[in-house]
């Protein structure tokens, strides 16, 4: 007893004596784990409520006003699937120099973005109907697709072209303004945040549901929802607490505590949104839901988010942006191509896609299983997610105990133990809805108790897979590092295609009554999982091959130390800006 | 360069800490061991080869990636059929292109995409079905259908007319669902295991009601002259809600009565699966006589408000149309005494009823049976009042429905406090008779 007092006593003082400044070999003081904890709070609770918006089959904004066939959102991908390409090629260049090019790339990025945002309008605006012969074969198929028609293709891709040209424009502009400012991680919320509001308040009020045409229909809600996605309000201030310092233990300690403290507030609004939707007439189904609750809610997190997220900083060891190195096309593909570790993850991600396509299994039981809604369904959502809480605050003790190699295999089999559980239980006993009810959520909560550490884990090995690429190229690279899906996309696209077609046979399509029909229930959620099950069994094979221990990692952090110490004392020798160093 | 190790690893985890000292010249080319060197500020000029080999590969890998992509999806758009026998094919899957309003279930199908009208096609097809040229479509009589699987017409929204030739002789419950925009299912004579009334699918000797069209009202209004309704500013109305000023009161009675009323014949034992989800009836009569409705059988049929079941004379029931009572017999409220089961979901989502008994030869309710048949009017001005199902009245004593067959959840439960509470249920009730 009193050693634990003693340890409390320990512990204040520690906390009063580092509250300003940060302990010796340590990063960052006790004052800024309240700032993390308080913005990453707001920009996961306010990222958190936008995953009810969003242009996808399992959105009930989709599900219950637009009603669009299932297929289209595989049809659109595809569509805009090859020029995405060129896209992605400008944006890394963009994105893994921070914006800060030479001035003659710069003005034929700035040429190439704005004569797209001209394309893009005019593929919209101009009617093709009539110049597009129907027995043409192409034309013919994209007429086969239900809800797209060739000419409404037409301005699909126009509004691909559009928001690409809009968004590369933009990116250069704000990251060469904001990031010497804000840093890397979290520069966009200051640009975005007004127009992301606007914007969620448009998709409720917008009536683009109501156009009766279905064809007409699908390409206005695929341009409206680009617009909204133009503007990024994702869980960025986290991104940056991970970073928060170059001591790998510090890391852990944020992560553990006041990133995870920070999750609570969304575990309450888990509880509150569905309440809140409760009031409604038609509850999910209620258009007031995107009109009044959605917005509501997001704004006043979006506020909060912008408050306190000036109070966290980034300490990642680098040089100032003015001397960083300039990352040519090919230094970032080969750089990232040299990345052992990168492919390592690729190989993991690829058979993650096994289970791509499947709808959430918890929506499907909370709701057509069970039935549930209001503070009932808000209750399990989060009795099942706080599972998670109580074992991640032990993840320090984790990760020094084990390497997150046996992490990350445990991992992978217990979620394939326990999905096999779960396809068992609905097999054998799904005529017992109450019993197969209570076995489902039991292992969803052991599945989600041994989901954080790994997560956390996995997170961890994000970053220093990051830190070890800018030991191998001078940069992080991080946007770059796309090529693995382009490699990877292929077989990830045949596969992702894989579920929603089989769905489809079973029934699943625009729907979502179909769910209440017990037999297609059980296949619609069973076969997808059984794919899922492989999935995991094969993902604990490219783990034998991490060997990226604490020990490199800490060696790694060293000589990105030296590299942001020696080009910082060269710049200011020579009288240049220092902005965007740090030198740990 | 040297190293010094300070600490010695206690667990496989734990850092084996080791200091760095690295001179100001390297610290662009510093080598850690057992991990690759760095590659800064290195031209790539020399490295043609390997950057050809990486666009071939990213080439191949892009364009591979588009071919599966295109036709797995445009798998979806076709007309799919399955050899189950020799010489006998299932009708796996239907998509419309938009322009099929009619189809025919005999022989294959083969949409022939040069034979489509330029112009057909423009807003995912032409309103009016005489414009359409359905020369496109033709039938292949060497493969006979025999057999419609699930699902084979999901989610269709153009197809108002579905023929059943003479050799189907075995049509799953479900392949008509959610045909929003079916009006008729017409089923050759000669055809052994089914038939239709009026466009609406029986099994052949008509003891099982199989699927009543979703849009069949409208087929009715078309027959029955309700095609020129129009709203009180003169404009055009495909349906009629309630009494507006220019029709009145005993004109909407008479149009619920023609389109939106339907008899289920006296030989109907069985109302089967999905037979009447989303129907646009407001009353049903039901044969005293009948045994079994199907798992969601009235599924979110919002619009019935009456249910009512009849004893038919000796010499039957065989008109669905409704032309009175009179020649229906006796005719009480509710369920028809004689009913045994009633599936799972069968009235789910029937927020329109306001009366309920369960006869007493019930012996078997499934999950969820009158789900969400109960709810609170948020728009009421005396507050939330209950409407729906508000009372579930039992035939049989408590003692003798808790040895039944009865599913979890099966009693509607409606919004109390932050919970669901369930209605109250009578048992020993004594069925309601019809009000004036």
């Amino acid at each position: 007893m009193s050693n634990l007092k003693g340890k409390v006593k320990w512990l204040f003082g520690e906390i009063k004596e580092h509250w300003n400044t940060p302990a010796e070999g340590k990063y960052v003081p006790y004052k800024e784990y309240k700032d993390i904890w308080l913005a990453v709070g707001s920009n996961y609770s306010g990222s958190k409520t936008l995953e009810y918006v969003f242009f996808g089959a399992g959105c009930f904004l989709i599900m219950y006003h637009y009603k669009l066939p299932y297929v289209v959102f595989s049809a659109i991908a595809l569509i805009n699937m090859p020029l995405q390409k060129l896209w992605d090629i400008l944006g890394w260049i963009i994105n893994d120099n921070l914006g800060f090019m030479p001035k003659k790339t710069e003005r034929k990025l700035y040429s190439v973005y704005f004569l797209s945002i001209l394309i893009g309008v005019f593929l919209i605006l101009f009617p093709f109907e009539p110049y597009l012969n129907p027995s043409n074969a192409v034309v013919a198929a994209l007429n086969s697709i239900r809800g797209i028609s060739a000419a409404s293709a037409i301005k699909i891709l126009g509004t691909h072209i559009l928001w690409n040209g809009w968004a590369g424009a933009r990116g250069i502009f704000w990251r060469k303004k904001l990031i010497p400012k804000f840093g890397r991680y979290k520069y966009f919320l200051y640009s975005d945040v007004i127009p992301k509001c606007i914007m969620v308040i448009l998709i409720g009020w917008l009536p683009v549901y109501n156009i009766a045409d279905e064809v007409t229909r699908v390409w206005v809600a695929n341009l409206l929802f680009a617009i909204y996605c133009l503007y990024n309000f994702g869980n960025c201030l986290e991104n940056c607490a991970q970073n928060i310092s170059p001591n790998m233990q510090e890391r852990i300690l944020i992560r553990t505590y006041p990133i995870k403290l920070s999750h609570i507030l969304n575990s309450i609004m888990v509880v509150v949104i569905p309440i809140a939707i409760g009031f409604t007439r038609d509850e999910w189904a209620d258009i007031n839901v995107f009109r009044y609750v959605i917005p509501i809610i997001f704004i006043t997190f979006a506020a909060m988010t912008m408050i306190f997220s000036r109070r966290i900083k980034e300490r990642i060891p680098q040089p100032p942006l003015e001397e960083k190195v300039q990352i040519k096309f090919w230094d970032g593909i080969f750089g990232v191509l040299r990345n052992k570790y990168k492919w390592v993850l690729t190989i993991v991600y690829l058979l993650d896609s096994l289970g791509n396509g499947m709808l959430a299994f918890t929506t499907v039981l909370y709701l057509y299983t069970f039935r549930l809604s209001g503070l009932a369904y808000g209750l399990i959502v989060s009795l099942v997610s706080f599972a998670g809480t109580p074992p991640d605050l032990c993840t320090p003790y984790f990760i020094k105990r084990f390497t997150y190699k046996q992490i990350m295999i445990f991992y992978q089999l217990t979620r394939a133990i326990g999905w096999s559980i779960v396809v068992a239980t609905i097999l054998l006993c799904g005529d017992n809805v109450t019993l197969c009810g209570i076995i489902c959520l039991v292992v969803l909560i052991l599945l989600e108790a041994t989901h954080t550490i790994p997560t956390s884990v996995g997170h961890d090995m994000d970053i220093r897979i990051n830190d070890y690429q800018m030991y191998l190229s001078g940069e992080r690279l991080e946007a770059f590092s796309g090529i693995f899906g382009w490699i990877t996309g292929p077989i990830s696209a045949v596969v992702g295609l894989i579920i929603p077609i089989l769905l489809l046979k079973f029934g699943f399509n625009s729907n979502w009554d179909v769910l209440f029909v017990d037999m297609s229930r059980v296949k619609i959620i069973v076969i997808p999982i059984l794919f899922d099950i492989c999935g995991f069994l094969l993902m604990t094979i490219p783990y034998f091959f991490w060997d990226y221990d604490s020990s490199k990692q800490n060696q790694v952090i060293q000589v990105l130390k030296r590299r942001a110490e020696v080009t910082e004392k060269k710049a200011e020798a020579e009288g240049e800006s220092v902005a965007g160093s740090f030198t740990g | 360069m040297k190293k010094e190790k300070t600490k010695q690893a206690k667990t496989k985890a734990e850092v084996e800490e080791v200091v760095l000292d690295i001179p100001e010249d390297e610290i662009w080319t510093y080598q850690i061991e057992g991990l690759a060197p760095p590659k800064i500020g290195v031209s790539y000029a020399d490295a043609k080869g390997k950057k050809a080999a990486f666009i071939i590969f990213i080439s191949v890998a892009v364009c591979l990636s588009l071919f599966f992509s295109v036709r797995a999806l445009l798998n979806t758009g076709d007309l799919e059929y399955k050899e189950i026998k020799s010489g006998e094919y299932e009708l796996v899957q239907f998509s419309n292109n938009g322009l099929i309003k009619s189809f025919d279930v005999e022989y294959a199908a083969e949409i022939d995409n040069s034979k489509i009208d330029a112009g057909a096609m423009i807003a995912g097809g032409a309103e009016n079905e005489e414009e359409i040229n359905m020369d496109f479509l033709s039938y292949d009589k060497a493969r006979p259908i025999t057999t419609i699987h699930e699902y084979a017409f999901n989610c269709d929204s153009t197809l108002q007319v579905i023929n059943i030739g003479a050799g189907v002789t075995d049509i799953d419950c479900k392949a008509f669902y959610s045909c929003w925009a079916l009006q008729c299912i017409y089923v050759d004579e000669g055809n052994p295991n089914y038939c239709d009334v009026d466009g609406v699918l029986y099994n052949k000797d008509k003891t099982e009601i199989i699927c009543y069209p979703i849009d069949h009202d409208k087929y009715l209004r078309k027959e029955l002259g309700y095609t020129d309704l129009v709203d009180d500013n003169g404009n055009p109305m495909e349906e009629l809600w309630g009494p507006t000023e220019k029709y009145d009161e005993g004109f909407f009675q008479q149009y619920n009565e023609d389109v939106r009323t339907y008899v289920i014949p006296s030989t109907v034992k069985k109302i089967g699966p999905l037979c009447f989800n989303y129907a646009n009836i407001d009353t049903y009569y039901l044969p005293d006589g009948l045994k079994e409705i199907g798992t969601l059988a009235f599924f979110d049929c919002g619009n019935m408000h009456n249910i009512y079941s009849y004893i038919p004379a000796a010499d039957g029931v065989s008109e669905t149309r409704f032309k009175g009572r009179e020649g229906l017999g006796g005719i009480y409220l509710s369920l028809p005494e004689s009913l045994e089961i009633i599936g799972s979901d069968a009235f789910t989502k029937d927020r329109g009823l306001s009366y309920m008994y369960i006869p007493a030869n019930v012996k078997q309710i499934g999950h969820h049976a009158f789900w969400d048949s109960v709810y609170k009017d948020k728009n009421d001005e005396n507050g939330n009042n209950l409407r729906g199902i508000t009372q579930m009245n039992i035939a049989a004593s408590e003692e003798d429905f808790k040895t039944y067959e009865i599913g979890s959840s099966w009693r509607p439960k409606y919004d109390y406090l932050l919970f669901k509470k369930t209605i109250d249920t009578v048992y020993n009730a004594e069925r309601e008779a019809i009000p004036d």
